[in-house]
């Protein structure tokens, strides 16, 4: 990991108000590098969501910039999304369209040809055991299923920048490998990916840097080895939540 | 360009009964597919000779010549209307909107593709309308073959602006509401403020010919149809059109269309995201305290529960709910301008007892409570999160009767307020009161039941959008022809059997007839529960 320090997503001052004046993002800055495997944990409610919703251009924000390999996610949405894949905690894809289907139309958004996508979706479909269902229509899949069929459609284009929600959250333990082989894969050719989890363990073996949010703020941030120092992630996350708490 | 086709092509065959059919291994879903298309051209071909027969009407009434003109207006007016109580759910707040605004979509493409799979959606509805008045009007008129794919082109394009202008509404609407907290309930009220305004349009427009002095005007076809191209340039380039055949009116009506349509998405796009993200994104007040908690029967909480999905959603409270506002409005303004005045404005002061007319207070009342699709008050609107319900230890039967409970209970004292406004007004004697409250009553129960049948005989839990439950879809065609047509036809009914008997004796037998149907649909509803799927 870490073959170059080119920046490929930036969070400057990044705040997020709701209606009433309730700040679900208070001044959030952050760098994830190419080859990054950053992990973005808090509990329920700390902003996470908000944050990465904001990210991949869905959620719109006024204070605050984010880039994306330099372009301006406010400024110049459809370079950033051209280089992005964000895969949902709760994907909604069109139930009524075969996972073939679906797969077809994110490659056709992305102009991606015959040849390559076909390549593409094998290779993911055998990776994630999901090759014989992808002419059943996606209603009839399970949560996991569904699930796999989003991240090949995120892997699809090979993003830049993958941007996770939750990522593990019903996913079975082999798919739950493949994934993050395929996270670190993607890494050591240049890519990075920012995740959200609340799985810590795995945030702990998986990623080289993390960040902590709490009520909105990031509390904590940096590689996996100068915050833990000698701890473990759990504890770290505790400590910090509460010396916040204090605060 | 091309993206916008690829994914309205996509939005269409997500949808599409064909794809299901196709792909589905569900034997079951399968053939309610086939039903339900079966059933859709059904009442397509219904609105046809109705269509037909309203042109058979011209023709022999040597009106013909307004075919075109009404044919454009009713498409027009439908357009918009329907639009209007759609276009929150189509445009804003749809399920699979994180997916689509992160892939390489630009804002206005979204928000474009979502109204043309809107229009598309709803073109049979208008293409029955008018390929019948086409029909109609080619044989009494025999134009030129020419007109025939004239007329059949422009129907394709009179939806479009109407559409957009209620688009556009909804999008002003939705932008209004965006700036407040309570996003919901600002975009509900905006929304009826708006619907109610529309429904007086026609009011409106009367009062302003009257102080014109030009009611006379409106007394031939043909100044009907120069007025309503005065106010409504449209309707005239497409009459325009195929009367004449009009090349500068076809163009005018293309031209406007396109660059309309170009205009609003462009201004739609740039605050599109800004709107949904206001719309979607909640914070939590997380001020809670823990208080006494009441207990409720297994029926009184999914009533409840059908309350509170009600009142979080703009569609379902929009269109949920607008018969019993506009009932109850009704039932008000006769009250404070009078039944006399009211019925004079409608009639055109035709000279008439208007006593005679006392009889059809509660079909009056119920044809405003009849539009709205009680189909909705059924399980359909759980969609995937019916398992919720599915995994509890209650029997179907208790779902279903919480759900008709409720509508009962939002039903119920709007019809009896607007019986009672009216019944006030109309100086209509105590018993007959008594007796058309029971028959609003009754009425009520009947739309409940039924609209419960036809909601679980056609079940639809995987929507993309909940429009497709509230506002479409075969229950929704079903449960509104009785509903709407037949009262008409009942209305005008009771009027003629109350110059002959006794107006009690009227309401009695209906108040017979409506609770033997309610309960016929209410032990078929039971039935229904009973079924094992």
């Amino acid at each position: 990991m870490n073959t170059t320090e080119k920046v490929m997503l930036s969070i400057r001052n990044y705040s997020k108000t709701y209606g009433g004046g309730k700040k679900a993002a208070d001044n959030v800055s952050l760098d994830v590098c190419s080859g990054d495997i950053y992990g973005f944990i808090g509990h329920n409610g700390a902003g996470k969501s908000t944050t990465i919703r904001a990210v991949v251009g869905v959620l719109d924000f006024t204070e605050g910039e984010i880039f994306i390999d330099g372009h301006s996610v406010k400024n110049e949405p459809m370079e950033c999304k051209r280089i992005t894949a964000y895969i949902p905690d709760n994907p909604d894809l069109y139930e009524n369209l075969t996972g073939i289907q679906y797969l077809n139309f994110v490659a056709d958004v992305f102009g991606i040809d015959a040849l390559e996508r076909e390549e593409s979706i094998r290779k993911y479909a055998d990776l994630f055991e999901i090759t014989e269902a992808l002419g059943d229509l996606i209603s009839s899949y399970s949560h996991g299923m569904k699930q796999k069929v989003a991240i090949i459609s995120a892997l699809i284009h090979n993003p830049k920048l993958m941007v996770l929600d939750e990522p593990f959250v019903g996913l079975d333990p082999k798919a739950t490998f493949t994934l993050k082989e395929i996270m670190h894969r993607m890494c050591e050719q240049g890519a990075a990916v920012f995740f959200s989890t609340h799985v810590l363990d795995v945030a702990e073996k998986l990623c080289n840097k993390v960040a902590i949010i709490n009520h909105g703020r990031i509390i904590a941030s940096g590689t996996m080895e100068e915050l833990t120092a000698g701890r473990s992630l759990e504890e770290v996350f505790l400590s910090e939540e509460a010396d916040n708490d204090e605060k | 360009m091309k993206n916008s086709i690829l994914l309205l092509k996509t939005l269409l065959l997500s949808t599409s009964g064909r794809n299901i059919y196709k792909y589905s291994k569900d034997k079951k879903k399968r053939n309610k597919v086939v039903l339900n298309t079966i059933g859709m051209v059904f009442l397509y071909l219904m609105l046809m000779g109705y269509s037909i027969a309203m042109c058979i009407g011209y023709g022999v009434t040597g009106l013909i010549d307004s075919a075109p003109v009404m044919c454009a207006l009713i498409i027009s007016a439908l357009a918009f209307i329907f639009t209007l109580f759609k276009t929150n759910g189509y445009l804003f707040h749809f399920k699979e909107y994180d997916m689509l605004m992160s892939l390489p979509f630009e804002t206005k493409t979204v928000a474009a593709c979502k109204f043309m799979y809107m229009y598309i959606k709803s073109l049979p509805w208008y293409l029955s309308i008018s390929i019948a008045m086409l029909i109609g009007y080619g044989f009494f008129v025999r134009p030129s073959v020419l007109v025939y794919p004239v007329w059949i082109i422009l129907s394709l394009l009179l939806p479009v602006i109407p559409m957009l202008a209620a688009a556009f509404l909804g999008f002003l609407i939705a932008k209004l509401s965006a700036g407040f907290k309570k996003t919901n309930i600002i975009q509900t009220i905006l929304t009826f403020i708006f619907i109610i305004f529309c429904f007086s349009l026609r009011y409106i427009i009367e009062y302003m010919f009257r102080d014109d002095n030009v009611q006379a005007t409106l007394e031939t076809a043909a100044d009907m149809t120069e007025n309503a191209a005065k106010y409504y340039p449209p309707v005239g380039w497409f009459t325009a059109a195929v009367r004449r055949l009009d090349v500068l009116s076809m163009l005018l009506l293309i031209a406007v269309s396109a660059l309309l349509f170009a205009g609003v998405f462009y201004i739609v796009g740039k605050s599109y995201r800004n709107i949904n993200s206001a719309l979607d994104s909640h914070a939590a007040a997380k001020n809670y305290k823990m208080t006494g908690q009441k207990r409720k029967s297994p029926v009184m909480a999914i009533a409840f529960k059908e309350f509170k999905r009600m009142t979080g959603s703009t569609i379902y409270m929009t269109n949920g709910a607008v018969g019993e506002l506009l009932a109850v409005l009704f039932g008000v303004v006769t009250l404070i301008i009078g039944f006399d005045k009211i019925v004079g404005v409608v009639t055109q002061n035709a000279p008439f007892d208007y006593s005679i007319l006392q009889p059809a207070i509660p079909f009056i009342i119920y044809f405003f409570i009849g539009m709205v699709a009680t189909t909705a008050f059924t399980p359909s609107l759980e969609g995937r999160n019916y398992w919720i319900i599915q995994s509890l230890p209650i029997a179907k039967k208790t779902v279903y009767q919480g759900k008709m409970l409720f509508n009962m209970l939002l039903s119920v004292p709007f019809m009896s307020l607007a019986v009672l406004c009216m019944c006030i007004s109309a100086k209509v004697p105590m018993i007959n009161t008594i007796l058309y409250l029971v028959l609003g009553f009754m009425l009520c129960a009947f739309s409940t039941t039924w609209g419960c049948v036809c909601g679980i005989r056609h079940m639809k839990l995987d929507w993309e959008n909940e429009v497709e439950v509230i506002k479409q879809g075969a229950a929704v065609a079903i449960y509104m022809l009785p509903n709407m047509f037949v009262v008409m036809g009942l209305t005008v009914l009771v009027v003629f059997a109350g110059m002959y008997m006794d107006h009690k004796l009227i309401a009695g037998i209906f108040i017979l007839i409506a609770a033997l149907l309610a309960l016929l649909c209410y032990r078929i509803v039971m039935k229904l529960a009973e079924r094992k799927d």
